[in-house]
């Protein structure tokens, strides 16, 4: 596998802002090792690089019960619950007038899988055929995390949730696609375990207009009975093992592979993790849907490569 | 009724435990509540459950405010607030390894129980080794200190459906928890002031929901990430103590002139290691494990050659050193005591200063020009030098007189012979005597078949010298395989690539001259093919002869090139010559012998080391002040934890490196080599190979740990990096995120 | 002014539009719409109208219908929309949240059947669902109330005291499809009715504030009683709204309730909607026949005026309410708060409820009559009574 980030040179990284200004701040109660407390954390980085801010729009998911109690919130930035359905639609209100009002900032829905792939789909699809000036970034650690542990359709086959006891037989919903399909400006696929290439595509998405959909592998240590401090490179073996591969989809017509999988084998990933059981995983089937997967992307992105 | 009230972190399975006390006493016909007090736990935050039994049926539905007892699941959560209401007299369990002495002064009116369960629970594997789950074990200690019988507690668990493992720990902590029966006060409790009682909540309408968050995580954590730093293997071989990772890292930064200042602070011979030394640190690089040494060799190169720093006196001392021998160790010591402000005087036998440095390594290895930068360098410190005064026994004892200190480095100046019947003679010639020769351009070989016997670097030199001074072949016989050779690697590499042919395992026996054809003498060279035994004194398979295997070579010139040893005549009779150690005899001063007379090593880098270790040693007796030796650290750096540990490969994370080959730089085509002793490796043009130092068990500010840090509270300030423990929840991914080792897990 | 013969949900669309386009001079209006028969012409009129300073967004539910507009509301922008029905069950759940959130979005219902059976005639029970959602409620009889309503409804809503959602209600069909002369105010008199809206708990895009994510039970019990608090201001505010709208508009919107001859009425009817219309014209026809009866027509329904209505019904003996809408197991809702409204002031009251009209069913002036003569007859009030079922027979068929 190759980290984006050789970690061997010292790189410039912006001073993190003080504990008032970031994002997420300290004091925050998401559960140690929360995938989604470092994306949170990367993206305020990535909007103060930019020089950007924006309004979180948060429907019901950990991202929201992250604010905290009234009247304190762990958000740096004007932060708005919605239903679990709404928070597309809730944005597409907020920016409307952002835009009326010829006003700077991004507005950012932010998350998790339950309020993407399911109940908020609809809403979702909407908001991208209209193609509201949004930024939608699902965080998707698979699983109704915040309920304690459910199946959604974004969990993977084999894994146990609380409402899949012997192991999901479905796999997870291709969210990518679907969301590439509504000819969006851009759709992306982001790991917090290649901070550049996060970086990268938050910066790319600040300067399109219209909706784009990020869609960030978000590692949920509780509900993947995993150890809090593998999160990362949890994810960076989903993607070494194209589990979840990075890429780019311009206009639904375009494409482009950010990393490189590096041919890992995703057993690895099933075996650190304690929702996976060895006899519930089908390792053959697991391997054949990862390559199955890369040879699509590679095929779609030799056809139609994106000239970014 | 009885009511207990359970402090515990998500995750840990409070509401389990209440459940599980609740149950024991349901199942002898009590009548029972267990709940949680239930917002938006998470894994690792302060939560609290509740249990209550009586004997009549319980009609109360509210929260426990005065418990009779309370239980604390995580000792991290040990507080104040614990005791709040608890009624005097009534216990209070602590999971945790101390006595429950421990607590006494914290809670005088209170009667204690201790129980290691998270030990318990780890052994029973219940859990994760973070968040082990603790309930089990504690329902077993519970029912001991309220004096449940343990098949009540068994029953209890078995009914939840709770089996083997979780019995097993119930058991034993029902053995294991301690008692203290009595409170060491008796009384009621301070009272606590109660807490303002706000009429109302904040507005919405009025901008309320922007306060900051009041909550402190660090309370969660039970284990924090603390910083260390341990010894790279490059700078723990460096024979000269150089801080290898330092000055790759200032190159990695494109700071040469830093760099060279790093590596001025032990060696002032940079360009010339960058070129002449092997390199023991490349040999030790844990990169290898990934896709081959860093280019350390050339990077050193590099700094010495393109740093820009001139070095000077950091004080003024009065005392005179007077040091015997102008090679690498000699002017090493000479340049250190001058740094330290010494007066040191060099006296050196020949007619010019730098002993073999000048004339031990022909020009295509390490040109004239970079010896003269280094030494200039070297005297530029303001070092009096001698040359032409050869020092015996007699004057000697006339400059320990006229110094504070003498320091001897007069290196190996008796070179090993090898009986072959003609020694003595002008068909064999020493390799060292050739290469001076060779420096002096007093020699040419034209049309020579040349066989130089050895495998070291003189060997090569002489070998590579004799083909670019016209020979016609030149051949390498040398005893045992190549594995043994004590050259460079790439020396060797170079003599074969340029044409010299190099007999392995071959032992030359008898040398006898025949008829000339010509111009040259001929000579007859008898060998002998050898295999490799035992490994001998020096740690190398031993070679030993095969029977009737001799075979012959002819040669016109044979060079031997099998070492040299000290001459010790300079000091006087029976004085055992070892380093570090002061010589006896002579008045009060200080008299030491350094480099290769003291510690026959034969390297450039050794012969650095000891001049610097003497240096330091001298300093520190005449000065009487503290030097460190060695000089792995980086000063700026903030450690918690120094760690005199070398860090090993498997304690990087390799995979998270990119993979690239090392940079090897270009080198003279080889059909111009035979022509010139112009150097044969132009160096490398940048320093990028810099960056492949994995920087082992040293924060190079790469900073991927503040990268990730969840919470974002884990900062770089300067050269600082701030855990902010205060809200740290202790996920330890700063740990397994660290590409280098240099961030661990600290128990609570 | 111009008057037009138009429907009501014209009425309601013309009004939604000026009073959004009134907020052009602040920061702007957006609404999202989602149509639903028989609101469909409301939405079609507002997607229409050329906002100087707005958008209509065209969402896929109801459920967005209301999150875009809550939206805009966060962002400080003049917000609304329409439903009816099935639509307003299905944005139920953003209907509470804009409530509890303090949002001042006005929406125009058009009551509805809630299906099954599937049936798009009259019948309150789809907003009556909504009751407790902390949204003010009118229920109008004609397209000028509805208008009136609407635009009076932005007012109040607004105000800083109130700051609560509204919802004007219209009969599906009775009022929504019905053609009729209607006053259609100039902009610059609804201009100068609605001031541009400065939101006070609006969303600032450098102000770190969270809106609505938890709250413990002191914090949480306190925004309830903020609500409350709102909520008993309501009648004074509507009070200033309805002067203001007298004097610029010059035509009276109407009291929160409005009594025909109660002053000595013995026998009072309690009705809403199209109901209190025709009620209205029977105790007219019967007083003339010097019958002692009267007519309560409950405008406002959230907050209920529990105090004008005991006033109206203080000569009364009997009071019949008479509910388009039915709480199962219950009753009539209607008829609940009224029994409430008097419990401890006038226990001798007899509160009979009569259920009628339901499902689109035509309550005629027979109907009324049916209800009279049994309230006359009864000794005591008893279980609600089910009324003009077979007239429901003869008509719309």
């Amino acid at each position: 596998m190759t980290a984006t980030t050789a970690p061997g040179r010292l790189q410039e990284r912006p001073e993190i802002p003080c504990t008032e200004e970031c994002l997420l701040r300290p004091g925050n109660t998401n559960c140690g090792g929360c995938g989604m407390s470092v994306g949170l954390t990367m993206l305020g980085r990535a909007l103060a690089d930019a020089g950007d801010t924006c309004t979180l729009v948060i429907p019901a998911c950990c991202g929201i019960v992250t604010a905290g109690a009234f009247p304190t919130t762990s958000y740096g930035v004007p932060t708005i619950a919605t239903t679990f359905a709404s928070s597309p639609a809730v944005a597409s209100g907020v920016a409307t007038i952002r835009d009326l009002n010829a006003e700077p900032g991004q507005v950012i829905c932010w998350a998790g899988d339950g309020g993407t792939y399911d109940i908020g789909l609809a809403t979702l699809s909407a908001a991208a055929e209209r193609n509201e000036n949004i930024i939608y970034i699902c965080y998707d650690n698979e699983i109704y995390g915040n309920t304690g542990g459910q199946r959604s359709s974004a969990t993977p086959a084999g894994a146990r949730t609380t409402t899949t006891p012997w192991g999901k037989i479905q796999d997870k919903k291709d969210i990518m696609s679907i969301m590439a399909a509504h000819r969006i400006p851009y759709a992306a696929s982001l790991s917090i375990a290649h901070p550049d290439d996060f970086a990268h595509k938050i910066s790319t998405a600040l300067l399109i207009k219209g909706m784009r959909f990020l869609l960030l592998h978000s590692p949920c240590p509780t509900g993947w009975k995993a150890e809090p401090a593998d999160s990362i490179e949890l994810v960076r073996l989903a993607v070494a093992s194209s589990l979840f591969p990075l890429y780019e989809v311009f206009d639904g017509a375009t494409y482009k592979i950010n990393v490189e999988p590096d041919g890992s084998d995703p057993a690895e990933y099933f075996h650190r993790q304690g929702r996976f059981e060895a006899k519930q995983i089908d390792l053959g089937a697991a391997r054949r849907a990862c390559s199955e997967r890369m040879q699509r992307l590679r095929a779609l992105a030799e056809q139609y490569p994106s000239c970014t | 009724m009885i009511e207990i009230r359970i402090h515990g972190r998500g995750g840990q399975g409070g509401v389990t435990l209440a459940k599980l006390i609740a149950t024991s006493r349901f199942l002898q016909g009590l009548s029972v509540q267990a709940f949680g007090l239930y917002a938006a736990e998470r894994s690792g935050a302060p939560i609290q459950a509740f249990c209550r039994y009586a004997d009549e049926p319980i009609t109360n539905r509210n929260l426990i405010y005065e418990p009779d007892h309370v239980i604390v699941l995580d000792p991290t959560l040990v507080g104040p607030v614990i005791a709040t209401g608890l009624k005097t007299g009534g216990w209070i369990l602590v999971n945790s390894p101390e006595p429950p002495g421990e607590f006494a002064n914290q809670f005088a009116r209170y009667r204690l129980a201790t129980v290691d369960a998270t030990t318990i629970a780890r052994d029973n594997n219940l859990g994760t080794r973070s968040v082990p789950i603790v309930n089990t074990a504690l329902a077993g200690a519970v029912g001991r200190m309220l004096a449940i019988p343990l098949q009540e507690i068994c029953a209890a668990l078995e009914h939840l459906g709770f089996k083997g493992s979780n019995l097993a720990a119930a058991s034993r902590a029902y053995e294991e928890v301690r008692l203290v029966e009595s409170p060491r006060e008796v009384g009621p409790p301070e009272a606590l002031g109660a807490p303002a009682d706000e009429r109302r909540g904040p507005s919405l309408l009025e901008g309320a929901g922007a306060a900051l968050p009041a909550l402190k995580t660090g309370q969660w954590a039970t284990e924090q990430p603390r910083r260390r730093q341990m010894i790279p293997p490059c700078n723990h071989i460096c024979p000269a103590g150089n801080n290898v990772q330092g000055f790759l890292n200032a190159l990695a930064r494109d700071e040469p002139d830093e760099a060279l200042e790093i590596l001025l602070r032990t060696t002032p011979f940079p360009s010339i290691c960058g070129r002449a030394c092997p390199a023991p640190c490349m040999e030790a690089c844990n990169r290898i494990e990934l896709d081959g040494a860093v280019n350390v060799r050339q990077m050193e190169r590099y700094a010495g050659d393109h740093g820009v720093v001139t070095p000077a006196p950091l004080a003024r001392r009065d005392e005179r050193i007077a040091i015997v021998g102008s090679g690498p160790a000699g002017l090493t010591a000479a340049y250190h005591l001058a740094r330290f402000g010494y007066r040191a005087k060099v006296f050196e036998s020949g007619a010019e200063i730098g002993g073999l440095l000048r004339s031990g390594i022909p020009e295509f290895r390490l040109p004239e020009d970079v010896v003269a930068r280094e030494i200039d360098r070297i005297l530029g410190l303001g070092i009096e030098v001698e040359t032409d005064r050869r020092i015996d026994r007699q004057t000697l004892l006339g400059l320990a007189r006229d110094h504070d200190a003498v320091l001897v480095a007069t290196g190996l100046q008796e070179q090993r012979d090898l009986q072959l019947g003609m020694d003595g003679t002008e068909a064999v010639v020493q390799g060292i005597d050739f290469l001076d020769h060779v420096h002096r351009g007093d020699v040419r070989v034209d049309g020579e078949s040349v066989v130089v016997i050895g495998g070291g670097n003189t060997a090569m030199d002489a070998a590579r010298s004799a083909l670019r001074l016209g020979a016609r072949s030149v051949r390498v016989v040398y005893r045992r395989s190549r594995q043994e050779m004590p050259a460079i690697r790439e020396e060797i590499h170079d003599a074969a690539e340029e044409g010299v042919s190099i007999d392995l395992l071959t032992q030359p026996v008898a040398l006898h001259e025949e008829p000339s054809d010509g111009l040259l003498r001929r000579y007859r060279l008898t060998c002998r093919r050898m295999e490799l035994g035992e490994p001998d004194e020096s740690g190398r398979r031993a070679p030993m002869e095969i029977p009737d295997s001799d075979f012959e070579l002819t040669c016109n010139r044979v060079i031997l090139a099998l070492g040299q040893s000290p001459d010790v005549s300079v000091f006087p009779e029976g004085t055992e010559v070892r380093e570090g150690t002061q010589l006896l005899g002579l008045l009060e001063t200080p008299l030491f012998a350094i480099g290769d007379l003291a510690t026959h090593d034969g390297t450039i880098a050794a012969a650095i080391g000891s001049g610097r270790r003497a240096a330091v040693h001298i300093h520190r007796v005449l000065s009487g002040a503290h030097v460190r030796i060695t000089e792995h650290a980086d000063e700026y750096c903030d450690v918690d934890v120094w760690c005199d540990e070398v860090i090993r490969a498997d304690a990087l994370k390799l995979h998270l490196f990119e993979r690239q080959a090392a940079a090897e730089g270009e080198s003279l085509p080889i059909i111009e080599r035979r022509s010139t002793f112009d150097e044969v490796h132009m160096g490398l043009e940048d320093a990028t190979e810099a960056a492949r130092c994995l920087s082992c068990g040293v924060c190079n500010e790469c900073d991927l740990c503040c990268t990730y840090c969840p919470e974002g509270v884990l900062k770089r300030v300067g050269h600082r990096l701030e855990f902010d423990y205060a809200y740290c929840k202790g996920c330890g991914v700063c740990v397994t995120e660290c590409p280098r080792s240099v961030i661990f897990m600290s128990h609570l | 002014m111009p008057v037009q013969v138009i429907t009501g949900n014209h009425a309601a669309g013309y009004a939604l539009s000026v009073a959004g386009e009134a907020n052009r001079t602040a920061r702007g209006v957006a609404c999202g719409i989602y149509p639903i028969t028989p609101q469909t012409e409301i939405v079609e009129y507002v997607a229409q109208f050329p906002f100087s300073k707005g958008r209509v967004v065209p969402v896929e539910s109801e459920h967005s219908a209301m999150a875009v507009s809550m939206g805009a509301s966060m962002n400080g922008a003049r917000a609304f929309t329409a439903s009816s029905a099935n639509g307003l069950a299905y944005m139920a759940e953003n209907v509470m949240v804009a409530g509890y959130y303090r949002l001042p979005i006005v929406m125009v219902a058009v009551n509805r059947t809630l299906g099954p059976p599937w049936n798009i005639w009259a019948d309150q029970g789809d907003t009556l669902m909504l009751r407790d959602f902390a949204w003010l409620q009118f229920y109008c009889e004609d397209n000028q109330e509805v208008l009136d309503t609407t635009l009076l409804a932005f007012r109040l809503a607004e105000d800083r005291r109130i700051l609560l959602p509204a919802l004007t209600c219209m009969d599906a069909f009775i009022v929504s499809h019905t053609q009729t002369g209607t006053a259609l105010p100039e902009q610059a008199d609804v201009d100068r009715f609605l001031p541009d809206l400065d939101l006070p708990h609006r969303m600032h895009y450098d102000e770190a504030r969270t809106l609505g994510g938890l709250a413990w039970p002191h914090e949480g019990l306190s925004m309830r009683l903020e609500i409350d608090e709102a909520m008993k201001r309501v009648a004074d505010v509507y009070q200033e709204c309805r002067e203001s709208f007298t004097e610029i508009f010059g035509r009276d919107p109407g009291d929160v309730i409005q009594t025909f001859a109660t002053d000595d009425a013995k026998l009072v009817l309690v009705a809403s909607g199209t109901i209190a219309t025709t009620a209205r014209e029977v105790v007219r026809q019967r007083r003339k026949a010097g019958e002692k009866i009267g007519l309560v027509k409950l405008k406002m329904f959230r907050p209920f005026p529990e105090a004008a209505l005991r006033e109206a019904c203080q000569a009364a003996t009997r009071v019949a309410v008479l509910d388009r809408n039915y709480a199962a197991g219950a009753g009539g809702i209607f008829w609940q708060d009224t029994r409430a409204a008097f419990q401890g002031h006038r226990d001798d009251l007899l509160i009979q409820n009569y259920l009628t009209g339901l499902c689109g069913g035509d309550v005629t002036p027979t109907v009324i009559d049916e209800i009279l003569a049994d309230l006359t007859a009864r000794a005591n009030a008893g279980d609600p009574v089910w009324m003009g079922i077979q007239t429901s027979k003869e008509t719309l068929q």
